[in-house]
């Protein structure tokens, strides 16, 4: 009896804990967008042999995008730099933060006449899920999947256990590679290096 | 019987506590986040980057850091801990700019002052959050994870209310995620630091 003498107290006190939304909570954990992210644990920084190098024409490619097109290098040879930004998994820590920082920064590729294609070894479906999930982006992105892994082994950046390489290329509108960075897998390579490579392509006209 | 209700009164609280902290979600995780207490020192960490004369100015500091925090001529601080690559961070500039414009509208801007520091950021990176978003305070960069890893590793967007002692800044309030409303938020750190 007493229980339930107790519980119009007890659904009180709940009430009035899911309606405490305080503006300044004292420092609460954080929840976190990413219950869904898979944790890595820490893996060796590079793990491959690049096949190309600053220089080098890019090899051709032809890949699936999440909106249901293609991107082939030809689409760009001739009209846009290109920067191709491959990550190694989708729902993975350090990737899930990178694409959205390239996110705020079109403004910056635009200004040095550059297209952005990011790219992951993973399936479509995986890659559509998880590209919405971060709000959507506002440059392709595309599948190398099958043949597992066939653009990023051309480029000599597939790791052994069958994901890429954390990698920029800038490729300029003749098709030559003219800035690589495989950056270590746990970190994410700034976007200063990129963009002053960028700036140096565009300003030679 | 009364032990038996208060179990379950247990029960039921610590089921509600991660629903209060979903309340306040809308944040970057940050694995191995502790968050430093509030009413702890604030470590005097160093800025780093360019900021423009004015605002170099309007803080009390020179332009070009590295320069400590206590350094800053504020009775009261606001340092959010953001990163250019935090989706939330990002959706929660025009809320923070919004904040920026009420401290000024209320005549508050010579007391009580907002940086932002970028977590992971370099100074382009910064940069690029800066002219996205026309922020008008001073943000500076931490492309170590220096700072971030002295404040606490916190989630983005962190906010850190710190006060003015003798002895440099003391943090009053925290809050992890998302500003909904900035006149609420301004309301309790003006009544936090007791202004």
């Amino acid at each position: 009896m007493r229980l339930f003498t107790t519980l119009p107290a007890v659904v009180a006190v709940l009430a009035a804990l899911a309606l405490a939304a305080p503006a300044l909570a004292d420092a609460p954990l954080p929840p976190g967008l990413a219950a869904n992210i898979f944790q890595v644990p820490h893996l060796p920084p590079t793990d491959s042999q690049l096949a190309v190098a600053v220089g080098s024409p890019m090899p051709d490619f032809d890949l699936p995008t999440v909106t249901g097109g293609r991107v082939r290098l030809a689409d760009y040879l001739g009209k846009k730099n290109l920067v191709i930004s491959f990550v190694p998994a989708a729902w993975t820590p350090v990737c899930s933060g990178q694409w959205p920082g390239y996110n705020i920064a079109q403004d910056a590729f635009e200004e040095n006449d550059d297209a952005l294609v990011g790219i992951t070894v993973d399936n479509i479906p995986t890659l559509y899920a998880w590209t919405r999930q971060m709000g959507g982006l506002w440059f392709p992105v595309a599948s190398d999947f099958w043949p597992h892994g066939g653009l990023a082994q051309k480029l000599g950046i597939l790791r052994r256990d069958g994901v890429s390489e954390r990698a920029l290329f800038l490729v300029d509108k003749k098709g030559v590679i003219r800035f690589i960075d495989v950056h270590d897998i746990n970190v994410r390579p700034d976007l200063g290096p990129l963009l002053e490579a960028m700036a140096k392509v565009h300003a030679e006209k | 019987m009364k032990a038996l209700a208060l179990g379950i009164l247990a029960a039921l609280l610590l089921l509600a506590a991660p629903n209060r902290h979903a309340l306040a979600a809308e944040a970057s995780e940050a694995p191995g986040a502790k968050p430093l207490a509030v009413g702890t020192a604030f470590p005097d960490v160093p800025l780093i980057g360019p900021v423009s004369p004015e605002l170099a100015d309007n803080l009390g500091i020179p332009q070009n850091g590295p320069t400590p925090i206590a350094k800053i001529k504020a009775e009261v601080l606001i340092v959010e801990i953001f990163s250019m690559y935090c989706p939330f961070c990002q959706r929660d500039a025009p809320a923070v700019n919004e904040l920026a414009a009420l401290i000024d509208k209320q005549g508050l801007a010579g007391r009580l002052k907002i940086i932002g520091i970028g977590a992971g950021n370099s100074d382009t990176e910064v940069d690029i959050f800066r002219k996205k978003f026309k922020v008008p305070f001073a943000l500076f960069s931490d492309a170590t994870f220096a700072v971030h890893s002295a404040v606490g590793q916190v989630g983005t967007p962190y906010y850190y209310v710190l006060k003015k002692t003798p002895q440099g800044f003391t943090i009053v309030a925290a809050h992890l995620g998302l500003i909904h409303s900035p006149a609420d938020f301004l309301k309790d750190v003006t009544a936090k630091a007791g202004l």
